[in-house]
Formats: structure tokens, C-alpha cells, sequence
């Protein structure tokens, strides 16, 4: 393994981690805000004390990243890719069921969630698969290997059932194919396709909790006590935050359990209660950039690979923040998806961290190097 | 990058962008333009209040006897503390409480989201439940024992029409509610409320104001924080006029009376009594009583078979009860004939024992002859002949003219308690209206006269008329409630003698009456007997009024004493009781006793004299 030279260390992205790096802190202290209030906990450090050792290893782990030249990734890709498949099976053998659906192997005080590592593996996958193409796709046929690709994956999730997930690889498969260079006309019919499958989907694969969302999401006032109340216990927290706020820690709507998934999902509503529209779109603005970032290094990395992977980590958080936060404000369907940096959850941090670390890596190594 | 692709990661970065804009937008909506909305749900969320039960007023006598209280009741509560109801005990209180468990379940299911309030599963448990629970204290979770206020009626069945009672029903009459709100109290559903007697009356006072604590709740109902609190202030307390030492008497003086006449088979149906003392000059109320009683403290439990009794003692007789009243209608016959000039006090008139008159033949009590009469002599003996020539003088429009002068046929206006009826004044109108226009006959005229026909009076009505004539013709508005007294002891209001308007009736025609009721108590009056060892001279006339069916008759007295100067007015009225002599007079007599002498010797009839005259009408 080459040793990191100074035109690497020089052409890492600074200001990218810096942007994480604040993520993370708003992220820490809005957790504390919306779990030390929990009467249920004996410690009332617990999500936050996980949350930070977790934050720590994934920044560790993304450093380490970095020295790992990404193109080797490449080579590994179908081996990480196998063993995501492998994990995502053994979730429906051995899973442990959470709220309803199995989602993770406990291993010992950590539960591991295969739905969030398939995530970060499938866009390694992707981008080998289409950047093999160079640009060409001639016909649908060529896009067989990456559908197929994304559909095993995707397939076993739904059977968890997942479909908040799904519906991040539907996403990045887009996103990617799109930037890979599948025509317009290739891209439609898929939609089209897609279009077509929907109603199948919905009579077949859909589980009931599952369509109830997406109807109460269409009409709210259906469900007042379920998916309905959640909804609007969160408008009611962002809405009575105001231009500036409740203030950090002064959340009612957490503190007295109105609002439920308060450190998980639905945490964007106790940031919003607590630090008002002005803290809310700053918090935006940080997002922003962060994309912004990311694709500045996609239109600069050296190859199509790494511009590929970039795009889908872009896709993949682009996604997430706009059905994450959609969701709490009424403009997106409920579904299980935790905001990135923010929410609580150990896996779906390290693979965020971990994707950032690939995105420093490509940026790292932007200039073909000189010998 | 080629071209094309550096074109099309521009496009997703508009896209970006614009999901930005639009995230951004829906927060400006939510949080600035909603924001007033949103902020008005999240306290509506938060807060909520609970009512703080002001202690209801306390009623005591005229010397400070206390009446009516309230007192600590236990009451036991169930609450969720955090993590649900426990089943074990839940299984516990249903057996010491005796509710199945059902209940309790679905009590529970009931409350909902309002789980800050304490579950109350019984009030006013035994001490022994008490103990029992207690005991078991520390493995009950959740389980309170909360002093509640209870209603306590002191004095049991005494006065218990008078008092009235409390409960949950819901007030119907709007005329009610307005009047309640006029005097600042504001009708809650649900909340108790004075259903009858004084209870109801003076609600507005009693009940004084519920305070509030505003309570901060969580997404389960669940008591966190404690905000503002407005104490509740006490209900005001009210002393009567009422001699609660006195009502007592009146009350086992009827009841000895009644017991014993019923004992002597006689007179099943004397099962209703009700009796009025009152004070003539001012209308204060020193007894009321209404017979048989029931007791207040448990009328919940005892409710449903009061209902049902035949005849129900809920009613109460002395407002509500309405007789005809034979020969103590006869001072209005006089006053008739007397005010119209058809009748000299001195003037002579010669009872045959039968006579033909108006078409109609007559007669005077066993068909005594009562010879050469004047009107003190024909109201002592309770002459009918006499007053059927009066009255058919004077005319029916004339009778029924004096007979509201008197105070018949309106209520005589006591507010202190609810449901006083008005009576019927026989009259050609009244007899109109209900045969549909039949035309009025000289011989009811003589019916009238001796107080029957349509008329129909109520005791207290007998009281009033007989005050009207002790004091000289001003007819007092009758009340029970002297004094009322705020909770820092404050007197807010002291009630004068209300004068609400004089009887059009001569001063010399009310002395030629009150004369005449004082011959009923001389020697050959129907009263003597009963009356004779008082201290003091009685005014008073006895009577006895034919029910119209085969009943005995009603018995009736009302009179006042002194005779010089007078103190109290006592009216009797015995359902199917007899002749005056059998029921109303002695009780009136003894009450008087009573009232004079501080004791009751009574007339027995074996040291008596002479036993009553066995031909004459009482």
C-alpha cells in the first residue's frame, strides 16, 4: 500500500469533513436533547454515549478509508456484494424482529442491520457494473446485469419487510444510471415499467401497514390515532417551533411522548420545535452543502468509477433527507427512513461515515498521479 | 468526465436544489405562516385543568344548631403510574370493593386519554375496607385513598323536606338554570346538585366556586407538572329560622299522634300529616313539617323504593299538599258576609238541625239542634247552618273574593324551598273552567261556605291565613332562611320580614274573627277540651273536611297564641285523620304546650274534666 503523499493529503477535502464533522455535533446534541428526557432509561446518556462511540469507530473507519486507494474497490466489489447478499439473507433466517418487521442480527450489544451496509455496497457495486460500460449502452440488454444487480438486494429487503430502504436503491439506481449515461429513451421505458409494476407491487408485495401509510399519507385525516397522529404530533412540533424556536432541550412535544420515534425518525420534528425555521434551514443549508460537495468531487474525480460512486452516495443522502424530513412536514409518505447524521442508529451511521470516507478518497486522488 | 456527464450531474444538482427549496418552503408555511395554529395544538396538547370542589356551604338553625355538614368520605381511587394498571391489583380491590373486575376494566378502557385523574372505583367505603386496603398497601400499586367531601345531614329525617337533597341528575328547567346563573352560579352536567328543599333553592350559594389547577399532562393522560392554581372558595352558610329543637317536637308529636290512631283501627288512612308553625309578624318559618319523613343521608340508597312507596314520602305535604278544609274556612265565610254587610256579629240566627235552603236540605253535625246563635257563638260551636245562611248572604263571588284575600289560591310566596302549589278557590270561574261552562248552583255556595266544594288548600296556605289574621291583615312572605354567611363569616345578607301586601279587610271585621277564634278555645267551644290548661289563650278554629270518597275525614287546626298578643301561628293538617278533635287539635295543642310551657303534658282522657262533647263537630 502506497504511503499517503502530500498531494493526497493536499487534495483531501478539508471543508467536506468539516461539513461532517458539524453534522455530527448537531446530530449529538439534538440526541441528547430528545433522549434525556426518557423516563425509561437508567441512564439518561444511553442513546448519546452509543451514539458517539459509534461516531467515533465510523470516523476511524473512514479514515482509514482513505488510505485504501478506491479503486480497489473495484476488484472487491463483488465480494462485498456477495457478502451484503449473504447478510441480508441471513436477516430473514436468524433476524430479529423490530416493530414488526426483521431488520437486524443481534450480535452481542450491537445490533447489525445488512439493509444499511447492502446500501453502501450496492452503489460500489453499481459503479463498477456501469463504469465497465464506459458510456455504452446501446440497448436495455446492457442494463440487465446492474437491474439485476439492484433487484436481489432490493427483493430480500422487501421481504423484511423494508420498504423505506427499497426505496434508496430505486433511488441510487436512478441516479447512477442516469449520470452513467443510459439514454433518455432507456430511462422511460424503465420508468414506464416501473409505473406498470406499481399496482402489482401494491396488491403483492405491499404489506397492509405499509399501504395504510402511504393512503393516510395521501389523506391524514383518516388515521387520527395511528401513522396519522405521528404526523401530525411532528407538524404540530416543527409548526410550534416558530421562526426561532423553543429553544435547545425545551421540545414538549419529545419531553411529554406526544411525539413518538422522537430519536429515530421522526428527530427532525424535535429540531425543528426546538431551534425554530432559522435553525431548521441552516440545518438544510448543511446538507446542502454536503451534496453540493460531494458532487463537486464527482465532476472532478479521475474516473468514471469514482464519479459514480460519488453520485450515489450524493443519490443515496439527497434521498434520504428529502423523504426523512418530507415526511415530518407532510410532504413525503411515513416511512421507516432515519435522517443521516442525525438520527439514532448505529449501523446506518458507520456506512454514512464510511460512504463519506470513499467520497474523501475519491476526491483524494482526483489527478491521475505523476511519476 | 466527459460532457455528458458533467451536463447530467449538473441536472441532478438542480434537482437538488429544487428538493431544498421545496423542503425549505413547506417549513416557511409550517413554522411562520402556521405558526400561531400550530403553537395553540402543542398547548392544547400540554395543558389541561382539573376542577378543585369548593367545600359546599353548611346550614345550622336559628340558634347555630348545625343542620347540614360535610364530613370526610374515603374514597378509593385507582391511578396509572406510569406503566399501566396492575392486574393483582385490580383482582384485589374488585373483591374488598365487591365491583367485578369487569368493571373496573372497563372504567378504565372509559377514561381514555384523561389519565391524570385518579380513577374513583367507591366512595365512602367502610373502615373496615379502609383497613383492609391499608393492610395490603404495599403490594397495591396505584391505589389511593382520597378524602373526598361527603354531604352530612346531621339531624337524619328531620326536616328533611325542608333540607332538601343532592345529586347528579341533570337540570332540565332552563327557568332554573337562568336564575342560578343571574346569581353567579353556572350549571355544570354532572356536577351535584341540590335536587330539592333548601339544597336546591339556595344552590347558587351553597355551592360556592370551584377553583382549578392547570395540570401538565403527557401523551398518556399522565400527571407531570403542576402550573397555576386558583383556589376554590367555600360555599356560603345559611341559618334558618327554622327551631330545630321545635321541628324535632312537632315531628314525634305527629308521629305519636298517627301511630296511635292508626293503632286504634279506626283510621287506616291516616298515614299523612304536615304541620307549619310560624311566626305571624314576620313569616319566619319555626317549624315545617311534613309527615311521613325519609333520611336524607340515604336517599341514594333508599331513592327507588321512596319512589314507589303508596303514598310517597318525597313530596313535601305542607307546600305541595292540597285539602279541602271544612270548618277553618269559616272565617272567610264571616269576613265575606261581615266586609259585604250582610251579617252583624250580634246579629241572632236560630239553628233548627236540618233546614231546607236553596232547594236543599241540611244538616248540622249529628242533626243537633245548636238553638239561637250569633257569629261568636256559631263559630265556637262550628255551626254549619249558620254559616251556609253567611255564605249564601254573602255570595259565592264574595267567598272566593275574601278567600284570596286570605292568601288561597296563589302560592304565599316562599322561595327558601322549591314546588309550592297554588291551591283552588272554589269560584263560578274556576267551576267554568272545568266542567266547561257549567253554571255555578246556590247549594255549592253553601258547600263552599264550610270550606268544601273545589276549595283546596295547602297547609302552609292555613298557616298564612291564620297570620294574616293574627297580625291584622299584612301577609308576610313565609321564609326559612334568616341569615346567610359567607366562608370568612361575613353576614352578606339578613333577611327582614317581607310585607307583600295587605288583605283589603277591615280592622273591625279582623277583631270580630279573631274574637270568634278565641270563643272556638272557651268553655262550649270545640276546642276547649284540648285547649284549656295552656298558659296562655289560644285563637283558633278545628275542622274536619269530607274527602269525597269513603274516607275519614281530613283533620284540620289552625289558630295562633297568644290571643292578646301573638307569637306563633300553628296550622295541622291530618290526611284522613277524623274530626279536628281525633288528630289536628291535639297535636296543635300539645305543640303549643310545647312552645309555652317548655313541656307536654297533654289531655289525657281518663284525668280529664269532662270528655269532648260526643255531639259536636271539631
Amino acid at each position: 500500500m502506497p504511503m499517503l503523499d502530500r498531494r493526497l493529503i493536499k487534495n483531501f477535502d478539508f471543508y467536506l469533513l468539516l461539513l461532517v464533522l458539524t453534522l455530527c455535533v448537531v446530530g449529538t446534541v439534538t440526541l441528547y436533547s430528545a433522549t434525556h428526557i426518557m423516563e425509561e432509561l437508567a441512564d439518561p446518556l444511553y442513546y448519546v454515549r452509543r451514539q458517539l462511540l459509534v461516531t467515533c469507530c465510523g470516523l476511524v473507519a473512514m479514515l482509514i478509508v482513505c488510505f485504501i486507494d478506491y479503486i480497489n474497490f473495484q476488484n472487491w466489489s463483488r465480494y462485498l456484494y456477495l457478502g451484503s447478499i449473504a447478510l441480508l439473507a441471513l436477516v430473514l433466517v436468524m433476524g430479529s424482529v423490530r416493530k414488526g418487521s426483521m431488520r437486524v442480527i443481534p450480535i452481542g450489544f450491537f445490533d447489525l442491520q445488512p439493509s444499511e451496509i447492502a446500501k453502501f455496497v450496492l452503489i460500489v457495486m453499481l459503479a463498477k457494473l456501469l463504469a465497465d460500460r464506459e458510456g455504452h449502452f446501446h440497448s436495455l440488454q446492457d442494463l440487465v446485469p446492474s437491474l439485476l444487480a439492484t433487484a436481489l438486494p432490493m427483493g430480500l429487503i422487501l421481504l423484511q419487510p423494508d420498504l423505506g430502504t427499497a426505496l434508496v436503491f430505486l433511488a441510487i439506481l436512478a441516479g447512477m444510471f442516469y449520470v452513467a449515461g443510459v439514454k433518455k429513451r432507456e430511462m422511460l421505458i424503465l420508468a414506464a415499467g416501473g409505473l406498470v409494476a406499481a399496482p402489482l407491487a401494491w396488491f403483492f408485495v405491499l404489506h397492509d401497514y405499509q399501504k395504510m401509510r402511504l393512503m393516510v399519507f395521501l389523506n391524514p385525516g383518516m388515521d387520527p390515532t395511528g401513522t396519522g397522529l405521528q404526523l401530525l404530533q411532528s407538524m404540530i412540533g416543527i409548526g410550534s417551533g416558530g421562526l426561532f424556536g423553543k429553544g435547545l432541550f425545551e421540545s414538549t412535544q419529545a419531553r411529554l411522548r406526544f411525539l413518538p420515534e422522537h430519536h429515530t425518525d421522526f428527530i427532525f420534528s424535535v429540531f425543528g420545535e426546538e431551534m425554530g425555521f432559522i435553525g431548521a434551514v441552516a440545518l438544510l443549508l448543511l446538507f446542502f452543502l454536503l451534496i453540493y460537495r460531494i458532487l463537486w468531487i464527482a465532476t472532478h474525480a479521475k474516473d468514471q468509477f469514482g464519479a459514480l460512486i460519488c453520485v450515489g452516495v450524493a443519490v443515496m443522502f439527497t434521498f434520504q433527507i428529502l423523504v426523512n424530513i418530507g415526511m415530518t412536514i407532510s410532504v413525503m409518505p411515513v416511512t421507516g427512513i432515519p435522517l443521516p447524521f442525525i438520527s439514532y442508529g448505529n449501523n446506518a451511521m458507520i456506512v454514512n461515515l464510511l460512504s463519506i470516507g470513499l467520497v474523501l478518497n475519491v476526491g483524494m486522488r482526483r489527478h491521475k498521479i505523476q511519476f | 468526465m466527459n460532457k455528458t456527464m458533467l451536463h447530467r450531474v449538473r441536472l441532478i444538482f438542480v434537482i437538488v436544489i429544487g428538493i431544498f427549496v421545496l423542503l425549505s418552503a413547506r417549513l416557511a408555511y409550517l413554522q411562520i405562516v402556521q405558526h400561531d395554529y400550530y403553537l395553540y395544538r402543542s398547548e392544547s396538547n400540554r395543558f389541561t385543568t382539573i376542577d378543585l370542589v369548593a367545600p359546599r356551604g353548611e346550614i345550622y338553625d336559628r340558634d347555630g344548631e348545625i343542620l347540614v355538614t360535610n364530613r370526610p368520605g374515603y374514597v378509593v381511587s385507582l391511578m396509572d403510574l406510569g406503566d399501566g394498571y396492575d392486574a393483582d391489583t385490580i383482582a384485589f380491590l374488585s373483591e374488598v370493593l365487591e365491583i367485578e373486575e369487569e368493571e373496573i376494566r372497563s372504567a378504565i378502557d372509559g377514561q381514555l386519554y384523561m389519565r391524570y385523574l385518579p380513577l374513583r372505583l367507591k366512595s365512602d367505603i367502610t373502615p373496615e375496607v379502609i383497613a383492609r386496603i391499608a393492610e395490603n398497601r404495599w403490594k397495591l400499586k396505584g391505589v389511593n385513598l382520597e378524602v373526598h367531601p361527603i354531604r352530612d345531614y346531621r339531624v337524619g329525617s328531620t326536616a328533611a323536606h325542608i333540607l332538601g337533597y343532592m345529586s347528579q341528575g341533570t337540570i332540565g328547567d332552563q327557568d332554573t338554570l337562568e336564575r342560578w346563573a343571574e346569581a353567579g352560579y353556572e350549571y355544570e352536567p354532572g356536577a351535584l346538585v341540590g335536587q330539592t328543599g333548601i339544597e336546591r333553592s339556595w344552590q347558587p350559594w351553597l355551592s360556592g366556586q370551584d377553583g382549578e389547577q392547570r395540570i401538565e399532562i403527557n401523551n398518556l393522560g399522565q400527571l407531570v407538572n403542576y402550573y397555576e392554581r386558583k383556589d376554590p372558595v367555600p360555599g356560603h352558610n345559611l341559618y334558618l329560622t327554622l327551631d330545630l329543637e321545635l321541628q324535632r317536637i312537632v315531628e314525634d308529636i305527629i308521629a305519636r299522634h298517627l301511630e296511635a290512631i292508626r293503632a286504634k283501627g279506626k283510621n287506616p288512612d291516616a298515614r299523612r300529616a304536615a304541620a307549619v308553625v310560624m311566626d305571624p309578624h314576620s313569616g319566619a318559618i319555626l317549624a315545617m313539617v311534613s309527615y311521613p319523613s325519609f333520611d336524607l343521608n340515604r336517599i341514594t340508597q333508599d331513592y327507588a323504593e321512596l319512589v314507589a312507596m303508596n303514598p310517597s314520602p318525597l313530596p313535601n305535604l305542607a307546600l305541595q299538599g292540597t285539602f279541602p278544609i271544612g270548618s277553618t274556612f269559616k272565617m272567610v265565610t264571616a269576613t265575606a258576609a261581615l266586609e259585604e254587610g250582610k251579617l252583624g256579629a250580634y246579629d241572632i240566627s236560630y239553628c233548627p238541625g236540618t233546614i231546607t235552603l236553596a232547594n236543599d236540605t241540611k244538616s248540622c253535625f249529628n242533626k243537633r239542634a245548636h238553638g239561637a246563635l250569633n257569629f261568636y257563638s256559631a263559630l265556637a260551636v262550628s255551626c254549619n247552618i249558620y254559616f251556609y245562611r253567611a255564605g249564601l248572604a254573602a255570595g259565592i263571588d264574595a267567598l272566593s273574593h275574601y278567600a284570596r284575600e286570605y292568601g288561597f289560591g296563589s302560592p304565599t310566596g316562599l322561595t327558601d324551598v322549591p314546588g309550592e302549589v297554588a291551591g283552588v278557590v272554589a269560584s263560578r270561574e274556576y267551576k267554568a273552567a272545568v266542567t266547561g261552562g257549567e253554571q255555578w248552583y246556590p247549594a255549592e255556595t253553601m258547600s263552599a261556605a264550610i270550606g268544601q266544594s273545589y276549595n283546596s288548600f295547602t297547609p302552609l296556605q292555613l298557616a298564612n291565613y291564620a297570620a294574616i289574621i293574627a297580625n291584622g291583615g299584612t301577609h308576610y312572605r313565609p321564609y326559612l332562611v334568616q341569615k346567610v354567611v359567607n366562608s370568612e363569616g361575613n353576614v352578606v345578607q339578613d333577611r327582614a320580614p317581607e310585607a307583600l301586601r295587605r288583605a283589603e279587610i277591615g280592622e273591625k271585621t279582623l277583631s270580630i274573627v279573631r274574637e270568634g277564634m278565641r270563643r272556638v278555645t272557651q268553655p262550649g267551644g270545640t276546642g276547649y277540651y284540648r285547649f284549656s290548661h295552656l298558659p296562655v289563650t289560644v285563637a283558633g278554629k278545628t275542622g274536619s273536611a269530607e274527602t269525597g270518597d269513603n274516607r275519614e275525614p281530613h283533620s284540620l287546626f289552625t289558630g295562633y297564641a297568644p290571643y292578646e298578643d301573638p307569637e306563633i301561628v300553628v296550622a295541622v293538617v291530618v290526611e284522613c285523620g277524623g274530626l279536628g278533635e281525633e288528630a289536628a287539635v291535639p297535636i296543635a295543642a300539645e305543640i303549643m304546650e310545647y312552645y309555652f310551657t317548655g313541656t307536654i303534658k297533654g289531655v289525657l282522657d281518663s284525668d280529664a274534666d269532662a270528655g269532648p262533647p260526643a255531639d259536636q263537630e271539631f
